[in-house]
């Protein structure tokens, strides 16, 4: 009974160890080794990366990526869910609404984020219209701002918002909205104080994969917010690359790590059905 | 209050679908700048001409190919091993591998290859690239094979072997079948997320390793040629189209 | 067994397609004639693997790891002598290079390498100030680049060096300027002026600058003539204060083990025909005969006054390095 799974289970181990585990400890060490001069790792043992780390300048950027995350998470689930509820009431179309939904999700993710810089540069399609219809005399400046990297999160994870609530509310009981319009409540004070609680479980879920993603949101600050609105993703891959300051960089990639992994247990802890 | 509803999906299906559509619609336009001035497949054509897009596409095909082989086949074979027995360390290292963000893996790989490195004579290239997608992909091909195995009443392959057979032979011919569509969806996963990648493979890519979303990237930053919107347009046509190939032969 | 052979194959595909000798070149965006390239591959039967970048700081990172597989770098003059302490330069030989005596005389024994025995000088020019004609009055020195009329339209090069350097330029200083007093005071002026700006860019902003959506820019007088080559509507100016000059010189790196084919390259892009394809659109180190417009174009060849304002960059010393990277890290940040 164990050599198969063993062998089974081999491969997917060896990666995991080789791919996984050993990178994040290389990054580990590193957050405790020094820089050289032009870049490169070298040998002195320091705390400096760490206490760079907690100077205001750096935390502001962890402050402004956990807004930036939450604003965007917040916005998902509010032009969510009367998606979710307009799906999981669609009858017979259900698969092709939801489809509708997941087909974006399925092209590429840097042209999606392309598709707004395209739609918000002072020369694009939206300044163009407004222009056009005489709305507005100077273009506005859209691009390049927290707005339009906030748009962009939204953009780009709102399928994933969407398909938890849809499953949470699907499996909702129709019934109980109707017994709360027989106590005289108002369509919208049902949908408030019955929905939502009932809905909860799909809430967090979707809460919960859009947030950590947009935590570590790399792309969509880099080609939307230029390179003013910087996220913790920004800051760790230039301190990789433009600025070669590897041990750092490493020092901000674990900080985010453990951000976002005490997110994730505490996630675990409350849900009874496991992932994996 | 439900006139209200279809209405407001209808607005939100609007702000899903109409950048691509804009995008899409503006690879067709005669002109550099937004202003419409005729149909033309000039941008088309240039971006077909284009070597070192035709070389990046071909990269992008390679390991997308090879990491969803590597990582599907993984990925099943590790779904079934934890379906059978849970393992607490395995579902904690693939439950890191999910949340963790695409910069900090590209890094952290970065880190660990030139720590390697230095002890052979090698350097950063395709097999650096196939390795860093099967390190993120893995988890979502056992996810969904995973998902798939749930479905499966265990006893069925005890019953196999009761009658006799081996382990590997009611693995082959009782759960195996079963999991093929579970396997073909996971590896369709797989594949777009490969192809797809841009933030993994820009830190780990070596010389010879430029794939298709580097090369857009680099157009993208560059901010105005309608080049990126014909291939943007020819990379989302591409993969929808395997969606759709792949919904049919799954539903037949 | 079936899948153990695909894998094979698809290594062997990928393989197989390297064969042939390459030589692998990295380069700055936009700084060659596309003709050259094929030419060189058709005379030579060299396959060349072509790429670019954007900043100094962007080739640096791939090649400091010593590994990354180029085989042709060009660096600014600048960061030939860290690379060189680096270990990551192959010394040059000269007798690959029998057109070594087609550079200008200027360049034949450069400040930051008189044997030339580590680079051959490629292009050169100066930083400015690009933008559109309609902006009136013109912005004519680097404080203009603070005024808030031209707020969010305008950028600064992604570069740690140039953007510091316009700030000490700005209040007066050398653009090499060491102590740490005035880079403070440097830095605090590019952060008064990074709410102004719409984003730190190199040479990619120059198709925002054509189609309008940026009307100011710090750029590279190379970068700047392409911009003007294609539209009318823009001119450049070398900013009153002074302005830095750098010169991108190509070397072969240490890793390589194609030397021969390196040299091959380097010594093709002396060539007087050769160097006068790329020298439209950037000053070439090599002589060329030049034709009568270019000879009045003010943004490659500025009038003798003008480039006296102009300060060749040198290399800051190991402390200054580390400030000033530290420096543009929080600018960044901030």
């Amino acid at each position: 009974m164990r050599t198969i799974r063993t062998i089974f289970l081999a491969p997917s181990a060896l990666a995991m160890l080789l791919l996984v585990a050993a990178p994040m400890g290389i990054v580990l060490i590193y957050s405790f080794l020094s820089r050289g001069v032009y870049g490169g790792i070298e040998w002195p043992l320091t705390l400096e990366n760490w206490r760079r780390l907690a100077d205001p300048l750096y935390l502001h950027i962890l402050a402004r990526t956990i807004a930036l995350a939450a604003a965007a998470t917040a916005l998902c689930l509010v032009l969510g869910f009367p998606l979710a509820l307009f799906i999981s009431r669609a009858g017979p179309r259900k698969n092709l609404y939801l489809y509708l939904v997941i087909l974006p999700f399925w092209t590429s993710f840097l042209v999606r984020t392309y598709a707004w810089m395209f739609l918000l540069r002072e020369t694009g399609v939206i300044n163009v219209v407004l222009m056009g219809l005489g709305l507005i005399r100077e273009p506005l400046g859209m691009l390049y701002t927290p707005g339009a990297v906030l748009v962009g999160l939204v953009y780009g994870h709102l399928p994933f918002m969407v398909l938890p609530l849809y499953a949470a509310l699907e499996r909702l009981d129709r019934s109980l909205l109707e017994a709360a319009a027989d106590l005289g409540a108002r369509p919208w004070q049902a949908a408030l104080r019955v929905l939502v609680p009932l809905a909860a479980p799909g809430i967090r879920a979707g809460s919960v994969l859009v947030f950590i993603p947009c935590l570590g949101a790399y792309l969509t600050p880099d080609l939307l917010g230029g390179s003013k609105t910087v996220m913790a993703g920004n800051l760790i891959q230039n301190q990789f690359t433009q600025a070669r300051d590897w041990p750092f960089g490493s020092a901000a990639a674990l900080a985010l790590m453990a951000i976002i992994l005490t997110l994730l247990v505490a996630w675990v802890r409350r849900e009874k059905e496991p992932l994996l | 209050m439900r006139r209200m509803l279809a209405l407001y999906a209808a607005g939100v299906y609007l702000f899903l679908h109409l950048p691509l559509a804009i995008l899409a619609l503006f690879s067709f336009n005669a002109s550099r700048f937004t202003v419409w001035e005729g149909f033309s497949l000039r941008w088309y054509r240039a971006a077909l001409s284009d070597r070192q897009l035709i070389e990046a596409a071909a990269n992008s095909l390679v390991i997308g190919l090879a990491a969803t082989a590597i990582a599907t086949a993984a990925g099943t074979l590790g779904a079934y091993a934890l379906w059978k027995r849970r393992s607490r360390w395995m579902a904690a290292a693939l439950h890191v591998s999910l949340v963790t963000p695409e910069i900090v893996t590209g890094i952290s790989l970065l880190a660990f290859y030139q720590w390697v490195f230095r002890f052979g004579g090698l350097r950063l290239g395709m097999h650096t690239v196939i390795g860093a997608h099967v390190a993120f992909c893995l988890v979502f091909v056992v996810l969904v094979v995973m998902a798939r195995l749930r479905t499966l009443d265990p006893a069925l392959e005890e019953a196999a072997m009761d009658l006799g057979a081996s382990e590997w032979r009611a693995f082959r011919e009782v759960t195996l079948p079963w999991l093929w569509p579970g396997i073909t969806a996971a590896a369709l996963l797989a594949f777009t997320l490969s192809f797809d990648d841009y933030v993994v493979t820009s830190l780990v890519a070596g010389v010879d390793s430029e794939t298709l979303p580097m090369v857009i990237y680099a157009m993208a930053k560059r901010g105005v040629s309608p080049v990126v919107n014909a291939v943007s347009t020819l990379i989302a046509t591409g993969l929808g189209v395997l969606i759709l190939v792949s919904e049919r032969l799954r539903s037949a | 067994m079936r899948r153990r052979v695909f894998l094979m194959s698809l290594a062997s595909a990928a393989s197989c397609r390297s064969a042939p000798v390459r030589l692998n070149v990295f380069n700055w965006s936009t700084y060659i004639a596309p003709e050259t390239l094929d030419h060189f591959e058709r005379e030579t039967g060299i396959r060349v693997r072509y790429a670019v970048y954007e900043s100094n700081e962007e080739m640096l990172a791939r090649v400091l790891s010593g590994n990354s597989g180029w085989d042709v770098v060009f660096p600014s003059h600048y960061c030939l002598a860290p690379m060189r302490r680096q270990g990551l330069l192959a010394p040059l030989r000269h007798e690959w290079l029998p057109h070594l005596d087609q550079l200008e005389a200027e360049f034949r024994k450069p400040a930051w390498d008189p044997e030339l025995g580590w680079c051959v000088p490629y292009l050169w020019g100066g930083t400015g100030i690009l933008h559109h004609r309609k902006l009136s009055p013109a912005p004519d020195s680097w404080a203009s680049m603070w005024e808030a009329r031209m707020a969010r339209r305008i950028t600064m090069l992604n570069d740690p060096a140039e953007v510091l350097g316009a700030a000490l330029k700005k209040l007066g200083y050398s653009v090499n300027a060491s102590e740490e007093a005035h880079l403070r005071q440097a830095q605090r002026e590019a952060l008064a002026q990074k709410p102004l700006l719409r984003a730190y860019l190199n040479a990619e902003v120059l198709d925002q600058v054509v189609a309008g959506d940026v009307v100011a820019a710090q750029a590279w007088s190379s970068a700047a003539q392409q911009a003007m080559d294609e539209s009318a509507e823009l001119r450049f100016v070398y900013p009153a204060e002074g302005f830095p000059l750098y010169a991108d010189n190509a070397v072969v790196l240490r890793e390589s083990r194609r030397a021969e084919a390196a040299h091959r390259f380097i010594d093709y892009l002396l060539r007087p025909e050769v160097a006068a394809l790329n020298h439209r659109t950037a000053r070439s180190a090599s002589c060329i005969r030049l034709p009568e417009e270019l000879k009045r174009n003010c943004v490659l060849y500025p009038a003798a006054e003008v480039l006296a304002r102009g300060e060749w960059w040198t290399t800051p010393p190991a402390a200054v390095q580390r400030l000033r990277d530290r420096l543009w890290t929080e600018i960044l940040s901030g």
